[in-house]
């Protein structure tokens, strides 16, 4: 009676550990979600990048490649590639540099380091949406404390003051200050994720590189240039890539704190599709201006994860 | 004996026995259990989309209850979803899409671009002119397309868009009643900012009220975007008055603030004291009411301010219009929805706070009891607008009577979007990207003023150009 129960069981088994088929079946759920809630929409966009589709009229009459090139007459389109460009490279460059200091910083022993760690993860964990409202009151035209701080300590609002004689800076009204704004902001995003991403490739440094050096006298600067960060690199990448991606592909920082404005001088791509494929219901166009930068982006992942793996090997 | 307990009986004969008795049972009390069933299939559904209304007893004293009361009468299951006002735009894609959802959708926009989506309402509006008498012309032209011929929407209510002053503010510098034209808010304006610390609030940033602002100054300077016939038109030596004037504006009597507001931000630059003269619906006036009453009691109004050659216009505010999607099973129904609403509109202005005004003003006010208190001599929505803002329902104890008076003749000098022709899916785009903001803005901040009027026209007949050749605009190509 055993030895007849047994059996299917055992075989059930014997079947389940055939690669060729448990494989599959691990990474089914996996693609099953990338087909549904990526590949899907992805295609539809391109569909759509060549329609003269609109929100009252989702059907696809393909336009050919007519509204990429309206998008490349439109002064605000090519406004918003710049600031994409800008936005994304000073945010991450910015990431980069904080991030290895903060990685490093926690990976030694201090007293406090968990509470450190869990205020670093905590603009990561809060909704984005909750964390710009706040940084909106920070950047208030009227009310920002920051133009409060600097009023305190003379440097603003007196005459002759460092930051000028107004009362306020005007963080999100002037071009420049706008950007900073922003820009400051999605580093404070992003930089959780990369010290993570960080902080666990310097805990998968081999302690004896590290001794060795030691040893040797390898003074802190000598250590960090020459062992810890080309040992990183691969990590960095990956945080950077990560953070690349995010930077060029989202919209709500912009699109809470300053709409794209002032005159758009802080619209980038992400946000201009919003507005002109789901605001004023152009949907082909819209397509075509998130889509633009998909070429570049699909290109510039697949080298840095070339070089990631390249170093990992080596 | 293990065996047969074991074996007893398999799930396939469960089931057949199952399924056998159940057909037998269900034969034979045929009638008890399918005709409920019949009768809950029978029982209509109105599934209804709007948004959040900025004063909250619309939604909670007025709308909510009413749908649901009117439900019940008509035998009709209704849901009522309210979302935030930014949502609406993308939440309604999204069902026309996918081919489902509510079966009635409010915006608080033109939505001429869906009109390929929804039905045509030209029998719901003729039947309401029927009803309820002329439909003002700024809620004609933003729900009828006179290219296609189409009701695109049936708007119910509309917003009036006054000037808000603080006129304690413009009493200390000689002028108690405050502007009348757009030159006085640089005359006196300025001094107010020079003398007593307050700035002017106009907005020159991506928002509604900008938007709305820069086409009050447009029209009131004889320019606009288009003509009646949908020509593109904005290119002319009136626009560059106009982008000119904005610039001394700013420069005389406002801060870089304007360049960051959002849409609430002149309310909250009003309630907090820091604005001498704002342009929004009486929304701000109430929002002060509640938190800042010493505000609220010297924040007076003046209608759309004068050009340089008398015209005066300012926009409406805000315009309640109602789509139906043509994926809806329940068109008759949402229809029959929309003129009972039409019959109550005396409530829907009252449990706003003035804030909707009636699309038609004719409607006569329903005998009986109407939870509010009864306005001697009023039988129709017009002798309700009249006696409310002559006498605000509202006011607060020890504030000054008839202040908004101004606003009943606000059906006079507050337009469509798009004024003088209709609303479109291409004035919709200039408004959604706020290409006339960023014009004024753009001149405010150094650019010359011909230059900046140049590039939005440029960016204009693009778009117009786009929307022509779907069939929705008129115009020359």
């Amino acid at each position: 009676m055993d030895a007849i129960e047994t059996a299917p069981k055992a075989h059930f088994r014997e079947y389940w550990d055939r690669r060729r088929i448990l494989a599959p079946v691990m990474i089914s759920p996996a693609l099953l979600y990338i087909v549904a809630l990526v590949g899907f929409p992805f295609v539809l966009a391109i569909l759509y990048s060549l329609s003269d589709a609109t929100t009252g009229n989702p059907s696809i009459h393909f336009v050919g490649l007519r509204n990429f090139a309206t998008i490349l007459h439109d002064p605000v389109f090519i406004r918003s590639l710049e600031n994409t460009f800008l936005f994304t490279f000073v945010s991450q460059a910015l990431v980069v540099v904080l991030s290895s200091i903060l990685a490093l910083a926690l990976s030694e022993d201090f007293r406090g380091k968990q509470v450190v760690r869990f205020l670093i993860l905590l603009p990561w964990t809060a909704p984005i949406s909750l964390g710009a409202i706040g940084w909106l009151w920070i950047f208030d035209s009227v009310f920002s404390p920051m133009d409060w701080l600097l009023r305190a300590a003379g440097l603003l609002g007196v005459p002759h003051g460092f930051f000028g004689a107004d009362s306020n800076l005007y963080w999100l009204g002037r071009p420049i200050l706008a950007m900073a704004s922003v820009i400051v902001v999605q580093t404070w995003r992003i930089l959780p994720l990369a010290t993570v991403i960080l902080l666990a490739g310097i805990s998968a440094i081999p302690n004896e590189i590290l001794d060795a050096a030691a040893v040797d006298g390898a003074s802190f600067w000598r250590r960090l240039f020459q062992i810890e960060i080309p040992l990183l690199l691969p990590v960095i990448s990956i945080a950077v890539l990560f953070g690349v991606v995010f930077t060029f592909t989202d919209m709500t920082v912009v699109y809470v704190l300053t709409r794209g404005g002032p005159i758009n001088s802080t619209q980038v791509l992400a946000s201009w599709a919003f507005f002109v494929g789901i605001e004023a219901g152009d949907l082909g166009q819209g397509a075509a201006v998130a889509l633009f930068l998909f070429p570049v982006l699909a290109g510039g992942t697949a080298l840095v994860l070339r070089f990631a793996r390249r170093r990992e090997v080596a | 004996m293990g065996k047969n307990i074991k074996k007893g009986i398999s799930r396939r004969d469960f089931i057949k026995t199952a399924g056998a008795g159940v057909g037998v049972l269900a034969a034979g009390m045929g009638p008890t259990i399918f005709i409920p069933r019949q009768a809950r299939a029978a029982k209509k559904e109105l599934k209804i989309l709007q948004w959040a209304h900025f004063v909250p007893s619309y939604d909670s004293s007025f709308f909510d209850p009413f749908a649901k009361q009117w439900g019940e009468a008509n035998g009709v299951q209704v849901t009522v979803d309210h979302i935030g006002l930014a949502e609406i735009g993308a939440r309604t894609a999204a069902e026309i899409s996918a081919g489902e959802g509510h079966d009635l959708i409010e915006w608080v926009a033109p939505p001429s671009q869906l009109e390929p989506s929804v039905l045509d309402l030209t029998d719901v509006n003729q039947e309401a002119q029927k009803r309820f008498g002329k439909q003002i012309g700024l809620c004609t032209n933003s729900s009828y397309n006179p290219v296609t011929r189409k009701y695109y929407g049936f708007c119910h209510g509309w917003t009036i868009d006054p000037g808000d002053y603080r006129k304690s503010l413009w009493t200390k510098v000689g002028k108690p009643d405050g502007p009348e034209n757009w030159e006085d808010l640089i005359t006196y304006g300025s001094r107010i900012k020079k003398e007593l610390g307050v700035q002017l609030g106009i907005g020159m940033s991506q928002e509604i009220d900008s938007n709305m602002a820069a086409r009050a100054l447009m029209w009131s300077y004889d320019t606009s975007v288009q003509d009646k016939n949908e020509n593109v038109v904005i290119n002319n030596p009136r626009t560059v008055e106009a982008v000119e004037y904005m610039s001394r504006l700013y420069k005389s009597a406002m801060t870089p603030e304007i360049f960051s507001w959002s849409a609430v931000s002149n309310n909250q630059a009003l309630i907090a004291g820091r604005a001498s003269y704002i342009l929004n619906s009486i929304s701000a006036y109430r929002s002060a009411q509640e938190q800042v009453p010493e505000i609220a009691k010297d924040v007076f109004f003046v209608p759309a301010l004068k050009g340089p050659k008398g015209t005066r216009w300012s926009s409406e505010h805000v315009i309640f219009i109602y789509v139906i999607p043509k994926y809806s099973k329940n068109a008759d129904t949402a229809k029959e929805f929309i003129l009972a609403l039409l019959e109550n509109y005396d409530k829907a202005m009252y449990y706003s706070k003035l804030y909707n005004s009636p699309a038609f003003f004719d409607t006569r006010i329903p005998a009986g009891a109407r939870g509010y208190p009864r306005v001697m001599g009023a039988s129709t929505l017009m002798d309700l607008n009249n006696a409310w803002f002559d006498d605000d329902p509202f006011r607060l104890e020890g504030e000054a009577k008839g202040k908004l008076s101004v606003l009943k003749t606000g059906s006079q000098w507050c337009t469509n979007v798009g004024h003088p022709g209709p609303a479109s899916p291409a004035i919709g785009e200039v408004f959604s990207t706020f290409i006339l903001p960023n014009m004024i803005a753009s001149a405010a901040q150094g650019m010359k003023a011909s230059q900046a009027v140049l590039q939005a026209d440029k960016q204009i007949q693009t778009t117009f150009k786009a929307w022509r050749k779907r069939g929705l605009v008129g115009g020359k190509m």
